[in-house]
C-alpha cells in the first residue's frame, strides 16, 4: 500500500494521466467492442503510433532545455528524401541489403546535420531556437523539395517496406524500435548526467552555466538528440508509405507538440518526463482511432484533441488553486492555535 | 546620422536597400512603381496580420491560431454574402466581431487559467480549423457579389484599397504602442511582468486587449484577402502563423518579449514581400525560392542578436575602463 501510495505522490502527474488513457479505452472499446478491440484494430495502432511517438520524444527534448524545434518534421522529411534517393537508385536495386544500410546511414547523417544546424545557431549564436526552427523550417523544406520536385520519390527495394510493416515473432518492427527509443530516452533524460543538465538548463540557464556546466554543448546535443529521432521517425514513415514526400508527417508537428504538453511538459522548460509524454501519445492515438472506427467525423476528432489539451491544463490549473488555498488554511489555522 | 546607424532598424534597411539594387540590375521590371504597388497589395494580408502579432510578440506572448481564425473569418463572410448578399460595411463588422471573440476566448484563457499562450494559442488553432473544416467540408466558396468584386479591384488616386488597410493598420498600432497608457504596459509586461504588475498595470485586462486587437487585425485581414482572391478557400491558411511571425521576427522584434516597433515590422513586410517578388523576377526556380526564404530569415535573426551581444561587451567594456 505504501509503494501505491508513493507512486502516487510522486507520480501524480502520470497516474492522473494512465487514467484518462485507461477510461477513453475503457470507453471506447463499450461503445464498439467488435471494431475497437479487434486485433486487426489493435495491431494498426501498434503500427502507427510508433513513428509519432518517437517525433514527440524528440520534441520534448526541446522543450525540456525552455526551446522547442519546430523543424522536427521537416528534417524530418528531408532526411527520409535522402535515404529515399540512394534506395531508389541503381545500386540498391542490384544489392538491396547494402543499399538499404547506406539508405539508413544517410538518413541518420542528414538527420545528425539538422540537428548540428539547430543546435549551433540556438546554442553558440544564442537566437532564440522558436525563430531558429522556424526559419530552419523553412530552409529543410525548400532543400527537400529542390531534390523531389514537390512529388514524392519511390521505387525502393521490398526488403525496405519490412521495416515499416514487417513483425518480429509477432511483434511490429516499429513498436519495437519505439520501445527501445523510449528506454533510451529515460536513460538519457531522466538517468543521465547529461540529462540533469538537460533539465537545469531549462530551469534556469544562467545558473547551471556558472555551476560550472558547458550549456552550449549541453543544447547542442538537445538538438542533435532531437534531430536524430526525427531521423529514426522518418525512416518508419518512408518506410510505412514506402515512398518519401516533403509534406509527409507534417501533421505530427502541432500534433507532437499537443502531446508533449498533455504529458505535463511545462512549455517553459524544466519539468517533464519521458513516460509522461509516451501515456499522451497513447491517448492521442486512441482518441483519433478510437473516433475514426465510431464513424467520427476526422475534424471532430481534431476538435476534441485541441479541447482536451486545453481542459487537462485548466483543471491543473484549478486543482493547484485548490492545493494552494487548502495550505493557506492548514497555516493559518496553525497560526491561530 | 549617427543616430539612425546606432537604430536596431538600420541592419534591415542596409539588407532591403541592397537587395533592391541588387534586384534593380537583374530585373528591368523591378524598379517600378506599379511592381511596388503590387508588392504591397500582395503582402497587404501578411502585413495587416503581422501588425496584429506585433503587440502579442513585444509582451512576450505567442498566436498561433490567426491561421485557423483567418479561416474562420472568410468562411463567416463568404457565407454571410452569398446566402444574404449583405454589404461591405457589415461583412467588416462580422469578420471583426468574429475575430475579436476568438481572441478574446484566447485572452480569457491565458489570462484566467494560467496556460501558456503558446500552448492555449495551439489549441484554439486545432479546435478552430477542425471546426472550420467541419462546416465547410473543406469546401471552396466562390460567387461572391459584384459589389464585393467591386471593392476588390477599387482603387484610390490609382492604389487599391488594400494598401489603404495595410497602411491604416500600421498607423493603429503604432498610435497605440507609443502614445496609450495599454501600448506602454504592453512593453512593461514584455520586459517583466512582475514590475508591470507592482507599478499598477493591470496585465491581465492588457494581455485580454492584446489577443482580441490580433483576433480584430486577423479579421480584417480576412475580408482584404478575400477582396483579392475573389473565394474562400479554407485550406489556404495552414502555415499562415509562421510566415506572420517570423515577419515580425525578421523586423526586429523578440519572442522573448519587450522589444519590437512598428517601423521594424513594416520594413520585415516590406523586405519579405521584396525577396518574394525579387525571387520571381530573377526566375529563380520555385524550389530555390524556399531555401533562400530560410536562410535570409536565419542570416537577419543571427545578424540581429551579433549585434546586440557585441553592444552589449562594448558597454561592459567601458564600465571596466572608467
Amino acid at each position: 500500500m505504501n509503494f501505491i501510495k508513493r507512486i502516487r505522490a510522486e507520480h501524480s502527474n502520470e497516474v492522473t494521466l494512465m487514467a484518462i488513457f485507461i477510461a477513453i479505452f475503457v470507453i471506447m472499446g463499450v461503445l464498439s467492442p467488435d471494431k475497437f478491440l479487434s486485433s486487426n484494430n489493435i495491431s494498426t495502432m501498434a503500427y502507427q503510433m510508433p513513428e509519432f511517438g518517437i517525433m514527440a520524444i524528440g520534441m520534448m527534448i526541446t522543450i525540456l532545455t525552455g526551446g522547442i524545434n519546430l523543424s522536427i518534421t521537416n528534417g524530418a522529411a528531408l532526411s527520409s528524401i535522402v535515404a529515399a534517393f540512394i534506395l531508389s537508385s541503381e545500386f540498391s536495386q542490384n544489392n538491396p541489403i547494402l543499399g538499404i544500410m547506406a539508405a539508413l546511414a544517410g538518413c541518420m547523417i542528414v538527420a545528425c546535420l539538422t540537428g548540428v544546424i539547430n543546435g549551433s545557431v540556438v546554442a553558440y549564436v544564442g537566437v532564440a531556437p522558436m525563430l531558429v526552427t522556424l526559419g530552419t523550417r523553412t530552409l529543410f523544406e525548400g532543400i527537400g523539395l529542390q531534390f523531389t520536385k514537390g512529388g514524392a520519390i519511390s521505387g525502393f527495394p521490398r526488403l525496405y517496406s519490412r521495416i515499416g510493416n514487417g513483425d518480429l515473432f509477432g511483434i511490429p518492427i516499429p513498436l519495437i524500435i519505439y520501445l527501445a527509443v523510449i528506454i533510451v530516452s529515460y536513460l538519457l533524460i531522466e538517468r543521465s548526467a547529461w540529462g540533469t543538465e538537460v533539465f537545469m538548463v531549462g530551469c534556469n540557464e544562467t545558473a547551471t552555466r556558472f555551476s560550472g556546466i558547458n550549456t552550449k554543448k549541453t543544447l547542442m546535443k538537445v538538438y542533435i538528440f532531437s534531430g536524430i529521432l526525427s531521423g529514426i521517425s522518418s525512416i518508419i514513415i518512408s518506410s510505412r508509405y514506402n515512398s518519401a514526400k516533403t509534406d509527409y508527417g507534417s501533421s505530427y508537428l502541432m500534433q507532437s507538440i499537443s502531446a508533449v504538453v498533455l504529458g505535463g511538459t511545462s512549455i517553459s522548460g524544466g519539468h517533464g518526463s519521458v513516460v509522461g509524454t509516451v501515456i499522451a501519445v497513447g491517448i492521442i492515438q486512441i482518441l483519433s482511432t478510437g473516433l475514426n472506427m465510431l464513424g467520427v467525423n476526422r475534424y471532430i476528432v481534431d476538435i476534441i484533441t485541441g479541447g482536451i489539451l486545453i481542459v487537462v491544463l485548466g483543471m491543473k490549473f484549478i486543482t493547484k488553486v485548490m492545493d494552494d488555498k487548502k495550505m493557506i488554511k492548514i497555516r493559518a489555522a496553525g497560526i491561530s492555535e | 546620422m549617427k543616430r539612425f546607424i546606432k537604430k536596431k532598424e538600420f541592419g534591415i534597411v542596409v539588407i532591403t536597400v541592397l537587395l533592391s539594387i541588387l534586384l534593380t540590375f537583374v530585373s528591368s521590371a523591378f524598379l517600378r512603381v506599379d511592381n511596388f504597388i503590387d508588392i504591397l497589395r500582395n503582402n497587404s494580408v501578411y502585413g495587416i496580420m503581422a501588425f496584429g502579432m506585433l503587440p502579442v510578440l513585444i509582451s512576450g506572448g505567442i498566436d498561433l491560431s490567426v491561421s485557423s481564425t483567418i479561416a474562420l473569418c472568410a468562411v463567416v463572410i463568404g457565407n454571410l454574402m452569398v446566402n444574404t448578399g449583405s454589404n461591405i460595411f457589415v461583412v467588416f463588422v462580422a469578420a471583426i466581431v468574429v475575430g475579436g471573440m476568438i481572441g478574446l476566448i484566447n485572452g480569457l484563457i491565458i489570462t484566467k487559467f494560467q496556460i501558456a499562450p503558446m500552448v492555449t494559442t495551439l489549441g484554439t488553432m486545432t479546435i478552430i480549423l477542425g471546426a472550420v473544416l467541419l462546416q465547410t467540408g473543406g469546401n471552396w466558396i466562390s460567387g461572391l457579389p459584384v459589389y464585393f468584386k467591386e471593392f476588390g479591384q477599387a482603387k484610390v488616386a490609382g492604389i487599391p484599397t488594400q494598401i489603404f488597410f495595410l497602411v491604416a493598420s500600421g498607423a493603429v498600432t503604432w498610435f497605440i504602442l507609443k502614445y496609450t497608457l495599454i501600448g506602454r504596459g504592453i512593453y512593461a509586461i514584455g520586459g517583466n511582468e512582475s514590475s508591470a504588475v507592482r507599478v499598477g498595470y493591470n496585465t491581465d485586462k492588457i494581455k485580454i486587449f492584446i489577443y482580441i486587437y490580433s483576433g480584430i487585425m486577423t479579421g480584417i485581414a480576412s475580408v482584404v484577402h478575400t477582396s483579392i482572391v475573389q473565394q474562400v478557400d479554407p485550406n489556404t491558411f495552414t502555415g499562415y502563423e509562421l510566415t506572420v511571425i517570423s515577419t515580425v521576427v525578421l523586423g526586429g522584434a523578440s519572442t522573448m518579449g519587450g522589444i519590437g516597433t512598428v517601423l521594424g515590422t513594416s520594413l520585415g513586410i516590406l523586405l519579405m514581400g521584396i525577396l518574394q517578388n525579387g525571387l520571381i523576377l530573377a526566375k529563380i526556380p520555385t524550389y530555390w525560392q524556399k531555401i533562400v526564404m530560410g536562410l535570409v530569415i536565419l542570416i537577419a535573426i543571427s545578424v540581429d542578436v551579433i549585434n546586440r551581444k557585441r553592444e552589449k561587451s562594448k558597454l561592459v567594456r567601458v564600465d571596466v575602463a572608467e
